[in-house]
């Protein structure tokens, strides 16, 4: 739990830091943002794509153990908290449908953040049928626009 | 999630207890990196037959991608070694057509190269190019292109 804690406090600070700079940012840009709408979505190249390495969609597992490798294509890989074009950190979505997309993305156990800039993953999953679905997302975890999203796979778990 | 975050803190607390002791100045300082980093081929295989332009799979475990220039710990960009040895590791890897940086943070790419035996190296780099100590690396594999 303590581990759990300080991982996110972690996570937060490079984040937190960083928020307090885009707000001159918008500042300057009154005259075309309009003061209350949503966080500013980072934009991507329409030809960027993610994609599920491994496992391939219908895969079976057996014990629930297994690594994801998460693909990205016209696009490029930045931890958390980091402010390049072209770039942001993936998340691996389990058995949900995509969030809400002008939002950060959600942190539980159905919303893995890699903010440390990870292309794979090893998860845990209990025995049945689970979807996954990749989607990057910008410094501040919110999607990107068009977001950058995979097809959503489906495993099972014996 | 917590299998990872676990041994993040701890390099990550190794790293600043380092940082207090390490004197200014010091020429190409190499970041550590975990014993258990590794860099791999993910396609193509070695020995595998390609055509003059094919794909390369970055691989990457128990380590992460930054873009160049992007100082934190645990990460760094990919660095691709064609037909050649790995350059000196205390400096920066050598920009050239026999050494493709890959500093936007990208995790696959192109290659196009005339037809023969050719090699294949991965080599992570940190901000400013320079290997981690110890080197995160893949092997060094071969393929023919026809």
């Amino acid at each position: 739990m303590i581990v759990r804690i300080a991982a996110l406090l972690l996570t937060c600070a490079p984040a937190l830091a960083v928020v307090a700079i885009p707000a001159t940012v918008q500042a300057q840009d009154a005259a075309t943002v309009q003061p209350d709408t949503p966080p500013k979505r980072g934009q991507a190249p329409k030809d960027a794509r993610a994609y599920i390495i491994w496992p391939p969609n219908g895969a079976v597992i057996d014990g629930g153990k297994l690594w994801v490798r998460m693909g990205l294509q016209n696009f490029g890989v930045a931890p958390a908290g980091v402010r390049r074009d072209n770039t942001g950190h993936h998340h691996l979505i389990i058995d949900r449908d995509l969030p809400p997309l002008d939002e950060p993305i959600p942190n539980d156990k159905n919303h893995l953040h890699f903010g440390g800039g990870q292309t794979e993953a090893r998860i845990e999953l209990p025995p049945g049928t689970h979807t996954l679905q990749m989607l990057i997302g910008d410094a501040d975890h919110v999607p990107h626009d068009p977001p950058v999203t995979s097809p959503k796979i489906t495993i099972t778990v014996r | 999630m917590r299998s990872l975050s676990a041994p993040f803190l701890v390099t990550a607390g190794i790293l600043i207890g380092i940082a207090g002791g390490i004197a200014p100045g010091s020429a190409a300082e190499r970041q550590p990196a975990p014993k258990d980093a590794y860099a791999y081929i993910g396609w193509p295989n070695d020995g595998e037959v390609v055509t003059q332009r094919f794909k390369v799979w970055l691989g990457l475990r128990n380590f992460g991608v930054a873009p160049s220039g992007i100082v934190k710990p645990n990460t760094g960009h990919h660095h691709l070694l064609i037909d050649t040895d790995l350059p000196p590791l205390d400096e920066p890897i050598p920009n050239d057509r026999k050494h493709i940086h890959l500093g936007a943070g990208q995790t696959e790419t192109y290659l196009e190269l005339p037809p023969g035996r050719h090699t294949i190296q991965l080599l992570m780099g940190d901000a400013d190019h320079v290997p981690h100590d110890p080197p995160v690396m893949s092997k060094r594999i071969t393929v023919i292109v026809r």
